[in-house]
């Protein structure tokens, strides 16, 4: 084998796992960059995280602390921590048009409300009242319950819900039964559906729908929140058995005074047809009311209130009712009840009526008498009542008795004469939810060729005994003053 | 002519008061429906605020009787602290009244001081009145406990930032300052109240679990049978009966509540009747937050010596 060939094996031998070595280390390194890249990459990654951890830890310990050790539950039949749930007021001011006309999920926000509760309030109210009169009066269905005298009879059984419709308005809706007359299905009827707007710019509102006319003091208030037992007789004489209740829409402004004041005014149908009747929009009822309030003293309140509906009977004949109203509390320090409650109001109707024409008629002579055309005049009539109400024990058992009294004197509205009452009434009200009444009512009408031969039949005078039981299941709204 | 100098003359005054409201206006007007939260509110405003209460210190402000005068305060306030469990449901009839749309609900001028406290009494089951005025929500009694102002005092903050976001650093150096005070307080009350730990005692009406449980107390009964529902002559001598067997010292009275009825199950029973303060202002010398609850903790203390 010559030379050559043999030191080239030996050298191919030695050097070739040189080579290899050299590009093992070339790939070594080459991995080992790669993976330093990988490290730093991780690194940065991993101080990414560290950073933002911290920044979260710092927010949260600079957050003021949710409540300092929060005690256990007293009582073993009592729950834990009720998570508050309630919506996170935005961040703007008043609403602007566009936010008020901007479609918005229905329901979508409400208040927080436990287990169990729906989206809105639901109360139910339940009046009965029980009424013995004499037999006359029955005959002439002339008591004060017409038609009911001498029964029991569930007056209003009232269902009620309300509450927030979105965050800019609230909506009440009540449906109510009662009986009207003896042996009568009950009837069930919609007595108010409104939605009030409670954002409207410059401190306005606005009411709209069907609701009771807030009317001086009572007429707002269903029958079984009254503070007596009947509606007062001048507001039954004037607008009829149910007050005024009209669908239309009303607004409110409270000036920026010292002291309060609210003004209202309002457009209505004039369906009332005691009072008005004409029941169209081209010529609406037209109602107003002021009301102020003066603290007088640490323990008395003044309410003072006028009122004024405009309308058009049926007969397109205008009628103008004005109303004053006075209500003053006396509340002693610490007490949860008023000690004593005087209140009263009076109504002035103004009412345009017509007075039949004369016909033409022939002389004894044969000549032709011409009649005389029905002419406008203006009935002016006027009504008041005034009540006191005492609940002169302040704890204990007896504190849940009130006793009260209440004088009604009131013209008709279109008929000559006039009727006087009095009622004596006591209630007891063994909680917010529960009252029962017992009431006695005298009441002489006075009608001018009225009643000469005999009282049989006229109802002229009324002694009637009223009993009356209310309760309220589920949600009520506070009272207004 | 008379009557043209007499019209300017009135517009004039008009102006004028309506010119004093302008100058009042500087501040943030807030109302609180609760002395405690008026005196929380305070401490937190400081003199950026001017806050007015509903509900007077030494009222029930569980039923409070919605006058107009209340929709005067809330007419012209920028802001509404309400202690949201419903003890001041009343407020939202306020609110209606009062045509005010920057505190209606769910709006940004309205505070429900209670979020991310620990509620209390939530009831476990369905409830209803035949277990008295019971409150759905929980026990809204909070502001009572000490222990629950730092809670309150952020829902408070939160509120006045929406209202006023560029005065936030002085809400905050104000709330530090005041918390720093109740922790030096309650380091004091914990110390007068700890030889008392586990001590039973009946209160008249339940508005005091979050402060007893607070300082380690125990209620063991209550003089209402069910709240809001005078008691029978039976439950009376029953919680009577209790007391005598499990040595109960004390009986906490309201100064709203039928006080003479509360002395007379103490005495019989062998116990003293202490009134503490159910809310700022209820008692005389309690017209500050801490001075309140000094004071229900010193009377409180000197009661079950």
């Amino acid at each position: 084998m010559p030379r050559w060939i043999v030191l080239t094996v030996i050298a191919a031998a030695t050097l070739a796992p040189a080579v290899a070595s050299a590009q093992d280390a070339e790939a070594l390194r080459k991995e080992l960059d790669q993976m330093r890249k990988q490290f730093e990459t991780m690194k940065e990654s991993y101080e990414k995280s560290i950073n933002s951890l911290s920044e979260r830890l710092q927010k949260i310990e600079q957050a003021p602390p949710p409540a300092a050790a929060a005690p256990a539950p007293a009582a073993p039949a009592v729950g834990q921590v009720a998570p508050s749930a309630a919506p996170d007021p935005g961040s703007g001011g008043m609403p602007s048009i566009m936010d008020l006309a901007r479609p918005r999920q229905p329901f979508a926000l409400y208040e927080r409300r436990g287990p169990g509760q729906l989206l809105f309030d639901i109360g139910v109210a339940g009046d009965f009242i029980g009424n013995l009169t004499q037999k006359n009066v029955q005959q002439a269905q002339g008591g004060t319950f017409s038609g009911l005298e001498n029964y029991f009879f569930p007056r209003e059984i009232e269902l009620s819900l309300f509450g927030q419709i979105d965050p800019y308005a609230r909506a009440e809706v009540r449906l109510e039964a009662g009986q009207e007359s003896r042996g009568q299905e009950i009837s069930v009827s919609l007595a108010e559906a409104n939605l009030t707007l409670m954002a409207l710019p410059f401190n306005t509102q606005a009411k709209l729908g069907m609701m009771r006319n807030r009317f001086g003091l009572t007429n707002q208030i269903h029958d079984h929140d009254l503070p007596f037992i009947d509606r007062p007789d001048v507001f039954v004489q004037f607008f009829g058995q149910e007050g005024l209740v009209e669908t239309g829409g009303e607004a409110t402004w409270v000036p920026p005074l010292p002291f309060y004041l609210e003004l209202l005014g309002g457009l209505f149908n004039g369906d009332n047809e005691t009072a008005f009747g004409l029941g169209s929009i081209k010529y609406p009822l037209v109602t107003g009311r002021a009301r102020t309030f003066f603290e007088l003293g640490d323990f008395g309140a003044l309410q003072l209130g006028m009122s004024v509906a405009n309308g058009l009977q049926a007969d397109r004949l205008n009628n103008l009712i004005l109303g004053w109203d006075a209500k003053y509390k006396y509340t002693p320090e610490g007490w949860q009840h008023p000690l004593l409650t005087v209140a009263g109001e009076l109504l002035y109707q103004m009412r345009t009526v017509k007075t039949p024409g004369e016909e033409a008629t022939i002389g004894v002579d044969g000549e032709e008498i011409p009649g005389t055309p029905g002419r406008k005049k203006t009935l002016d009539r006027v009504g008041w009542y005034a009540y006191g109400e005492v609940q002169p024990i302040r704890f204990g058992w007896l504190s849940l008795f009130s006793a009260g009294f209440r004088y009604d004197w009131t013209e008709y509205a279109t008929a000559p004469g006039h009727q006087w009452a009095v009622q004596p009434y006591l209630s007891f009200m063994p909680s917010e939810f529960l009252r029962f009444r017992i009431g006695y009512k005298h009441t002489q009408g006075n009608t001018p060729g009225c009643c000469t031969d005999t009282d049989f039949g006229s109802a002229r005078i009324k002694d009637e005994l009223f009993f009356q039981s209310t309760f309220i299941l589920g949600a009520h709204p506070s009272h207004p003053f | 002519m008379r009557t043209v100098p007499r019209a300017v003359a009135a517009a004039l005054l008009a102006l004028g008061v309506l010119a004093g409201g302008a100058a009042a206006a500087d501040k943030i007007r807030v109302v609180a429906t609760t002395t405690d939260l008026k005196a929380l509110t305070e401490v937190i405003g400081g003199d950026l605020v001017e806050v007015d209460a509903l509900a007077r210190g030494n009222q029930n402000a569980h039923d409070l009787e919605v006058r107009p005068s209340l929709m005067v305060k809330v007419r012209r306030a920028d802001l509404l602290v309400m202690n949201g469990l419903e003890l001041d449901q009343w407020a939202d009839v306020v609110v209606q009244g009062a045509n005010n749309s920057r505190v209606i609900p769910g709006a940004p001028g309205r505070v429900d001081a209670s979020q991310g406290i620990r509620v209390l009494e939530v009831p476990a089951t369905r409830v209803d009145r035949s277990m008295g005025d019971v409150h759905p929500l929980g026990n809204p009694h909070y502001t009572l406990d000490p222990g629950m102002a730092p809670a309150v005092t952020a829902n408070i903050l939160s509120g006045l930032v929406r209202v006023a976001p560029q005065s936030r650093p002085v809400f905050e150096r104000n709330r530090t300052e005041f918390l720093g005070r109740l922790d030096e307080a309650m380091t004091r009350w914990t110390k007068l109240l700890e030889p008392f730990k586990g001590a039973k005692i009946v209160v008249d009406h339940n508005m005091w679990p979050y402060f007893l449980t607070r300082f380690g107390l125990v209620q063991a009964g209550t003089i209402e049978e069910r709240p809001g529902i005078p008691p029978t002559p039976t439950h009376l001598t029953r919680l009577m009966a209790l007391m005598k067997a499990e040595q109960i010292k004390v009986v906490i009275m309201a100064p709203w509540g039928d006080q003479k009825l509360a002395e007379r199950v103490a005495q019989d029973a062998g116990a003293k009747a202490a009134t503490l303060a159910t809310a700022v202002g209820a008692v005389k010398g309690t017209g500050a937050y801490l001075d309140m609850v000094d004071y229900n903790v010193k009377t409180l203390a000197q009661a079950l010596r």
